[in-house]
């Protein structure tokens, strides 16, 4: 297999089983565990972005998930802020 | 060093799968907040890795252990933040007072 196929397939497979289960999970029970889920997406979706900039051989791409891996720490620690103690 | 890449990478990306699936699977946010960590602390270096070695050092190579580094050290952040709401919520920690 070609280091492309292996970009390809991992981004391909970590979308189908890694981004499933946290868009599940995301999406169903308690605002806690909703939170979670977005947690594990927001660090799913960062390495999709480098496994598809590595695919591409477009390292431009690079930037989109630096920024996400970011704004994706903000994100959860701004909804902790916002839920805090029933 | 084609192969080591892609041992690394597929190995990586084992480690992920199986804890998006273990979070979602068992029950209690408590218990799922331990398999958020395998994803950002072992995972994600570990294809992070794979790249450095597939595409040799450059400054293209850096960005990519520079986010990979970054998603590292905000896993454990991140973990914490959420155990300590989960933790006011549940009723375990007093909440802060906001004065």
């Amino acid at each position: 297999m070609s280091l492309s196929t292996a970009w390809y397939l991992a981004s391909v497979i970590l979308l189908l089983g890694a981004m499933g289960p946290a868009l599940l999970l995301s999406s169903r029970r308690g605002p806690t565990d909703r939170l979670i889920g977005v947690s594990l997406g927001g660090s799913v979706a960062v390495l999709v972005g480098l496994l598809l900039s590595q695919a591409y051989g477009e390292s431009s791409y690079l930037i989109v998930p630096f920024v996400l891996a970011v704004l994706a720490l903000t994100g959860v620690l701004v909804y902790t802020r916002l839920l805090g103690p029933r | 060093m084609q192969t080591l890449a892609q041992v690394l990478l597929f190995a990586g990306v084992a480690v992920i799968v199986a804890s998006s699936w273990a979070a979602l699977w068992l029950r209690g946010p408590l218990v799922r907040l331990h398999y958020l960590s395998p994803v950002t602390t072992i995972g994600a270096p570990l294809i992070g890795v794979s790249v450095v070695i597939a595409s040799g050092w450059s400054l293209s190579t850096g960005l990519v252990l520079l986010t990979v580094l970054l998603l590292a050290a905000s896993g454990p952040a991140m973990t914490i933040a959420l155990a300590r709401v989960i933790a006011q919520r549940e009723g375990i920690a007093p909440g802060e007072s906001h004065e």
